[in-house]
């Protein structure tokens, strides 16, 4: 440790993580100690103490330095973004969970996912291998459990199974990677690794391609990509809503952060081995993967009954989009990195819109069958309208802020020169339109065998049916050029190395 | 000192790993002669049959046991350093020690509180 | 005798591959649980084996974050085999079929 360390410039850095620690062990004392009647109060203190934690990381904001903790940390404008949108992400879970008759009065429940919540925070600021190892565990392994939450379920404890399998291998092959990379350069700092490596490999690419492969290996599996999506449909539909909520939101959103990060730092545009400039490489890569993600996702998509394994699929063709964004990169302008980060804020409203209604629609029919919503507006107009906003908004359709989200992302791959892929990405968001009409239909036109039974909603629900229907309406009209601008500010700042 | 070369054979090596396990199982499942009887089927292990089924019950309790000990006996790995390098520490990595410890012993109470340390 | 680099990182290659056919091969959940185990402590040994080969403690450090994480994935696992098997009376993870489609 250096002699001139002073705590009190690192701090700031880490201010949500620690008050992200702090809230965990209230939260544990709370349901020790609180008794009984306190049980159901633990969601809303975590609700509003999460709330308050998203608003820390705009108070205290990045500086001029930007590099902290021995270089583990690297607090830049993009980090914020993310910060905010993913504690914002589990404080609207923790609301949602309140109603949910299976988890939401279990303490723990949301101790674990404020636990994952400072993994995922940590990630998106993470600017060492070792820290990105720690971060990546800290918000998985809670997931596992948290997909495993209804024990006597046997579908819940099966998605934990299997998530956990696929999670433990991918994170196995990783960290290989991981070990790879430290061991051409020495270095574990992902932003100094890449100067490094020149004179580690000499003129021999293909120590680093088998590197970089077995990074998207773990990357790949937690946005979940094709080929390494197989646990997305039985994770969204076996584990607890709330929790489905919270992979499709805050988990996906630090997986792309770090994503973004690691590409950019470790395998950047000036990175040219023997003839091969990698950069080039992985873009190609990254490329083919979001045509197939999002063909793949949508295709099966098409033929789902179950509402939440059509929002899987759903969540595995978006993860594509965010794919065309990322690998359009490639032309280092700010505007792919903002189209990514606007595009995962407005999918955070989004989904966790579109995972309420159908908590509710579940909790109060007990089915989660799509042919079953029929009716459900004369049921409950409002919880109707809620989901059409939410549904609107993942199919692109303005006024829904999804629009802007897939406008932004297909521009950003026109403005790398990669029509094509521009082509095939818009070509894919007609074919999505056609399952997600389908749900709106039902909802607005068909009728049920439950049509008679209404649907009351909770004062927490409405109030995270209402929060994200507003956001996702005003990031989808006078919000989207602010927020779009702020996220390119960000996309700058990590840029500018 | 050309570093390339001795990464080369890593890749070499790596290809080679894969078929070097892969070769026995196949060859075993086309060409090995599959002939059971109720001797070979036999459960082996230390040459005693087992008594009774081996799919015993054991108490919950004891896996709970296993599992928090595991956890707490790992985390030892960052108290050791801490504790070696004592002396030389300053405030900071001293305070950062002790946090870690509380936070342990909050898991401790956690477990606790939960009845996971009862054996009855 | 000096042992090169080269052949701690053979081993962990070796170590590695059998880990990761296990885990695609097993059909027991404690089998496939081990190989797990075996990749990260492969990936340990190459962490192990580079620190010492850049002389610095990176990779030792490395290590002892990748032990804890691996202690807390098994007793996660653990307990999700636990809960499995008290529903399912079994282990074997082509079992597992409850959801599909």
């Amino acid at each position: 440790m250096e002699a001139s360390f002073d705590f009190w410039t690192h701090l700031p850095a880490v201010i949500p993580e620690l008050l992200l620690t702090v809230l965990a062990v209230v939260v544990l004392l709370l349901d020790l100690y609180g008794g009984k009647e306190n049980r159901r109060n633990i969601a809303f203190v975590s609700a509003i103490g999460l709330a308050a934690i998203a608003v820390t990381p705009l108070i205290w904001g990045p500086s001029e330095q930007q590099v902290f903790w021995g270089g583990m940390v690297r607090y830049d404008l993009i980090a914020q973004i993310f910060k905010v949108m993913i504690i914002i992400g589990a404080s609207i879970t923790c609301l949602m969970a309140a109603d949910d008759s299976e988890v939401g009065h279990k303490g723990e429940f949301y101790l674990i996912v404020i636990v994952a919540t400072l993994g995922a925070s940590l990630i998106a600021a993470a600017a060492d291998l070792i820290m990105v190892f720690v971060g990546l565990e800290t918000l998985s392994i809670p997931l596992y459990i948290l997909a495993a939450f209804r024990r006597d379920d046997e579908r819940s404890s099966e998605s934990g199974m299997k998530y956990f399998l696929f999670g433990a291998f991918s994170s196995g092959v990783m960290l290989y990677g991981f070990s790879l990379l430290y061991g051409f350069t020495g270095e574990t700092n992902i932003y100094t690794l890449s100067q490094a490596f020149p004179a580690a490999v000499a003129d021999n690419p293909l120590p680093l391609i088998g590197a970089l492969l077995m990074l998207l290996v773990g990357f790949g599996f937690k946005v979940s990509m094709v080929p390494f999506h197989f646990w997305t449909p039985d994770v969204y539909e076996g584990a607890p809503t709330p929790v489905t909520a919270y992979v499709s939101v805050a988990s996906k959103a630090a997986s792309f952060a770090l994503l973004v990060r690691v590409l950019l730092a470790v395998f950047p545009v000036t990175l040219v081995i023997g003839q091969e400039n990698l950069q080039t490489l992985w873009v190609n890569l990254v490329s083919v993967l979001a045509i197939v993600t999002m063909t793949i996702g949508n295709v099966l998509a098409l033929r789902q009954t179950n509402i939440k394994r059509l929002l899987a699929y759903s969540s595995i063709a978006q993860a594509g989009y965010v794919l065309v964004g990322v690998a359009a990169m490639q032309s280092q302008s700010d505007y792919s990195v903002a189209s990514v980060a606007f595009y995962l804020l407005m999918y955070t409203f989004t989904n966790l819109g579109a995972f309420a209604g159908v908590l509710i629609f579940s909790e109060t029919t007990g089915s989660e069958n799509i042919k079953d919503m029929g009716g459900l507006s004369r049921r409950n107009p409002w919880l109707a309208l809620g989901m059409t906003i939410a549904i609107l908004s993942l199919a692109g359709i303005p006024p829904a802020a999804g629009f802007f989200g897939k406008f932004y992302l297909f521009t950003a791959a026109v403005n790398a020169n990669m029509v094509l892929l521009a082509i095939i990405a818009v070509l894919n968001a007609i074919v999505a339109l056609y399952y997600y009409l389908i749900v709106i239909k039902v909802m607005y036109v068909d009728r049920s065998q439950y049509d008679s039974q209404s649907i009351a909603l909770s004062r927490s629900t409405l109030w995270v049916i209402g929060l994200t229907s507003i956001a996702v309406l005003l990031l989808g009209t006078f919000g989207a050029q602010p927020f779009f601008d702020w996220a390119a500010q960000g996309a700058q700042a990590l840029l500018a190395l | 000192m050309n570093v390339l070369n001795e990464w080369a054979f890593v890749g070499i090596f790596i290809a080679i790993a894969w078929v070097f396990p892969a070769l026995p199982i196949i060859i075993a499942r086309f060409f090995g002669p599959k002939k059971p009887n109720a001797i070979k089927l036999m459960t082996y292990e230390s040459g005693v049959e087992t008594v009774g089924d081996t799919w015993v019950q054991f108490k919950i309790q004891y896996y709970l046991y296993g599992l928090v000990f595991l956890i707490f006996d790992v985390e030892m790995v960052f108290l050791f350093p801490w504790a070696v390098a004592y002396n030389e520490l300053n405030f900071f990595a001293f305070g950062a020690g002790l946090l870690f410890i509380f936070l342990l012993t909050d898991a401790l109470i956690y477990a606790w509180r939960k009845n996971a340390l009862e054996w009855s | 005798m000096e042992v090169s680099i080269a052949s701690y990182i053979m081993l962990s290659a070796v170590l590695f591959i059998l880990g990761a056919m296990g885990v695609l091969l097993r059909r027991n959940a404690i089998l496939v649980f081990m190989s797990v185990e075996l990749m990260l402590n492969a990936a340990n040994l190459a962490l192990v084996a580079f620190a010492r080969h850049w002389g610095q403690t990176d990779g030792h450090l490395f290590v002892f974050f990748v032990i804890t994480v691996a202690a807390a994935e098994v007793a996660v696992g653990l307990a999700l085999i636990v809960a499995i098997f008290r529903t399912k009376k079994s282990i074997n993870i082509d079992d597992l079929h409850e959801l599909q489609g």
